[in-house]
C-alpha cells in the first residue's frame, strides 16, 4: 500500500510539472452491501455483514509515454463468493510504458489478446471477480501498416500476487489484402504461440514443464460473405483429476464461422470443438471456481440473452477432461450457433408504418464422442463425432416500434440443459420462456417500461414468473421494481419471491445506484464466463467515476 | 464503438445489418479504449469536438438521445 500511495504522490507531482502535450484519466467504482438475514432464505451466517468492494484506476500519458496503476480494496472483506486471494487493499495493476504506433515497451502489468483468445486473453472483469493481467515485460512492433508482432515473458496476476508459472507468448498479424492491395476482397492471417512453463510434479505421466500451445487462423470476406477460421493444436500437459494428477493428454481446438450481410439482412454460422482446452498459469488451478490463473478464453458460444428468467439455465462452455463415474465423462465439447437478423421494412403489412426487427437464434452443444476408459483415465476421440447432448437453446425475437411513444419486445426461448453433464450434479430440463416488454415514452427522459416474463418446465424447480416495472423520471434519475416468483416449486416452503428494488442517479460519467432485494442464488455471467453466488438479501450501493 | 470480446463480436455484422444500421461500428476488441477511458459502464457516450471531450454521459435511459441531439446541436455550431 505504502508503494502505491508514493507512486499517486509521483504521478500527480508530475502532471502538474508538465503542461502540454499530457492527459490524465481516472477512474473509480466501488460496489457495497450489507447482508441482512431473511426469514424465508435463512440468516447471513458469514463475518462481516457489510462487504465491499472498491477499486482505484488512474491513467496518466505525456507525449509517447504512458503510466497507471489501479489500487483496489475489499475491506472489511470482499462480496461474498470473490476469491479468497482478494483481500483487503493493495496495489492491484502498475505500469509503464512507451508507444509511438510503431513500438511499444511496457513493463509492468497489461492486458492482451491473440487471435479469439483460444490461447490467450488477458481481461478485467469486476463483477465476475477476474483479473488476470500478465505481469512482466511486453515488447509490440509493427514495421508495416498490415503487418503487426506482439511477444512477451510474464507470470499472471492471482489475488494480489502472482503464478508460479510464467507464460511466454508471441503473436503475427499479417494483412494480406492491404499488403498487394486487394481491391474487392479482404484477407489476413495470423499466428501465435503461448508456452506456459511450470516445473512438473514427480509422476509416471509423460508431459514437460512447458506446455506450448500453436494458433494459426485465416480470415477471408469478399462482397457480402465473410469466414475465418482458428486451428489451434495444445501439447502434452497433465490431466488433473480432483486434484490429483491421472494421465497426460494433448489438446486441441477448431472454431470455424460463416457469415453473409447485406442492409436488412444478416446470417452467421459458427462451429468450435474444444478438447482438453482449458490452460492455467498454474497446473494446480484446475477446476478452481473463482475463474483464477485462467490462461485463455473460453468462453460458452451461446445467445447472451437479456431478462432474468432466460439466465435461469445458462450453458458454460466444457472444454476440460472430468472422470467423475463411468457414465458422468467429459473431454471437450463439440457445436454451434446460428444467428439470424431480417428487418422487415416500413411500410409492408408485417414492418407497419415503423417497420420491425426480427431476430432468430439457435445453438446445440454435445460432449466428444470418444472411447472412455474409466479404469485408467484415457479416451480416445473422434475428431468430428458428436456424444452426449449438453444444451440447446432456440430463441426468437421481435422489436417493433408501433408509434413515437410505443415501442414493444416480444421474446420466446426454448432451452435444454443437461444439468447432469454440465453441472456434473443430476437432471435435465426442458423449459419454454415467454417475455414481452414494451417501453412508453414520454418526452423529455421521462419513460416508464414493463416486463412481463414465464418460464414454464416440468423439470427441477418447476414453473417460475416475473416482471418489471422501471420509471425513467428523467434521463439522470430512474427508478426500477422487479421480481421473480418460483410459484410453481413442488415444496411449498421454496416456493419464494426475488424481489428487488432500487434507483440511481446519473450525472455525466458518474452513476449512484442503491437497491435493495433477494438474490437469486446461481450463475451470474457475463460475456460466456460465470462466477456462482450465494443466495442472499441485502441492500447494495454502488458508484462509478469516470473523469 | 462495440466492446463485444470474441464470444458475440462476430455477430456485429449480421446484427448492423439485419438491423439496417448505416453508420460505422468500431471494435475495441480486449477493451483497451474502455480501459483508457477509465469506463465502467456501457453504454457510455463521449461527444468529441476536435480533440476535446465535450460531453460524457453513462448507462442510457430512454429518451436521453433528446438530450445528446441538443448537445450536439449547442457544440456543432
Amino acid at each position: 500500500m505504502k508503494k502505491s500511495i508514493l507512486f499517486i504522490i509521483l504521478l500527480i507531482s508530475f502532471v502538474s510539472f508538465s503542461q502540454e502535450d499530457h492527459d490524465i484519466s481516472y477512474g473509480f467504482e466501488s460496489n457495497s452491501q450489507y447482508y441482512l438475514d431473511d426469514s424465508k432464505t435463512g440468516d447471513f451466517l458469514e463475518s462481516n455483514r457489510f462487504r465491499s468492494n472498491n477499486f482505484f484506476k488512474i491513467d496518466y500519458s505525456y507525449k509517447n509515454f504512458y503510466a497507471g496503476l489501479q489500487v483496489e480494496s475489499y475491506e472489511p472483506k470482499a462480496m461474498l463468493n470473490y476469491s479468497p486471494n482478494l483481500d483487503k487493499t493493495n496495489l492491484g495493476l502498475y505500469y509503464l510504458g512507451y508507444n509511438t504506433g510503431k513500438i511499444e515497451v511496457t513493463l509492468g502489468h497489461f492486458y492482451e489478446q491473440f487471435g479469439s483468445g483460444l490461447i490467450l486473453r488477458s481481461w478485467e472483469d469486476r463483477q465476475l471477480g477476474i483479473n488476470n493481467a500478465l505481469l512482466g515485460g511486453r515488447f509490440k512492433y509493427s514495421p508495416k501498416e498490415y503487418l503487426h508482432f506482439t511477444s512477451f515473458y510474464a507470470n499472471q496476476r492471482k489475488g494480489f500476487a502472482i503464478s508460479k508459472g510464467n507464460i511466454i507468448g508471441f503473436n503475427s498479424d499479417f494483412d494480406i489484402s492491404s499488403a498487394l492491395n486487394f481491391e474487392t476482397s479482404s484477407l489476413s492471417a495470423g499466428f501465435s504461440y503461448i508456452g506456459r512453463s511450470q516445473e512438473k510434479t514427480e509422476t509416471n505421466f509423460d508431459y514437460n514443464n512447458s506446455t506450448d500451445l500453436f494458433s494459426s487462423r485465416i480470415e477471408f470476406s469478399k462482397d457480402h460473405f465473410y469466414s475465418n477460421l482458428e486451428y489451434v493444436a495444445k501439447g502434452k500437459d497433465a490431466v488433473i483429476i480432483q486434484n490429483q494428477i491421472k494421465n497426460a493428454k494433448k489438446g486441441a481446438a477448431v472454431l470455424a464461422n460463416f457469415g453473409y450481410a447485406k442492409k436488412g439482412l444478416g446470417i452467421n454460422a459458427t462451429f468450435r470443438r474444444m478438447e482438453n482446452m482449458n490452460l492455467f498459469s498454474d497446473r494446480e488451478a484446475n477446476g478452481n471456481i473463482y475463474n483464477e490463473s485462467v490462461v485463455n478464453y473460453l468462453p460458452a458460444l451461446t445467445k447472451q440473452h437479456d431478462y432474468l428468467l432466460t439466465n435461469i439455465y445458462v450453458y458454460q462452455a466444457q472444454p476440460q477432461v472430468s472422470f467423475q463415474d463411468p457414465s458422468l465423462i467429459k473431454s471437450g465439447e463439440i457445436g454451434g450457433k446460428i444467428d439470424v437478423f431480417y428487418k422487415l421494412k416500413k411500410g409492408t403489412f408485417l414492418g407497419g408504418k415503423y417497420g420491425a426487427k426480427v431476430a432468430l437464434n439457435f445453438s446445440s452443444w454435445h460432449g466428444l464422442k470418444a472411447d472412455y476408459d474409466f479404469a485408467g483415465f484415457d479416451y480416445e476421440t473422434d475428431f468430428f463425432g458428436f456424444g452426449q447432448k449438453y444444451f440447446s437453446d432456440l430463441s426468437f425475437e421481435v422489436r417493433k416500434k408501433w408509434s413515437k411513444q410505443w415501442n414493444t419486445i416480444f421474446y420466446y426461448v426454448n432451452q435444454s440443459y443437461n444439468k447432469r453433464y454440465i453441472e456434473e450434479t443430476f437432471g435435465e430440463i426442458n423449459a419454454n420462456i415467454f417475455v414481452s416488454e414494451a417501453t412508453y415514452k414520454m418526452g423529455k427522459g421521462k419513460s416508464l417500461r414493463f416486463e412481463a416474463q414465464l418460464l414454464a418446465t416440468n423439470d427441477d424447480r418447476k414453473n417460475w414468473a416475473g416482471g418489471t416495472v422501471e420509471y425513467n423520471a428523467t434521463s439522470k434519475l430512474a427508478v426500477y421494481i422487479n421480481d421473480i416468483y418460483n410459484y410453481g416449486n413442488d415444496d411449498v416452503d421454496q416456493q419464494i419471491h426475488y424481489y428487488n428494488v432500487g434507483g440511481s442517479y446519473t450525472v455525466g460519467a458518474h452513476r449512484f445506484a442503491l437497491n435493495y432485494g433477494r438474490q437469486r442464488g446461481g450463475l451470474i455471467c457475463i460475456g460466456g464466463v460465470c462466477r456462482n453466488v450465494p443466495e442472499s438479501t441485502g441492500i447494495s450501493a454502488n458508484i462509478t467515476m469516470s473523469f | 464503438m462495440s466492446t463485444d470480446d470474441s464470444r458475440t463480436q462476430k455477430r456485429i455484422k449480421p446484427m448492423i445489418n439485419g438491423k439496417g444500421w448505416d453508420y460505422q461500428i468500431l471494435l475495441d476488441k480486449n477493451q483497451e479504449l474502455k480501459r483508457a477511458l477509465n469506463i465502467t459502464l456501457i453504454p457510455h457516450v463521449v461527444v468529441l469536438k476536435g480533440n476535446e471531450i465535450v460531453y460524457r454521459h453513462t448507462g442510457y435511459a430512454p429518451g436521453a438521445e433528446e438530450e445528446l441531439y441538443e448537445i450536439i446541436k449547442k457544440h456543432s455550431k
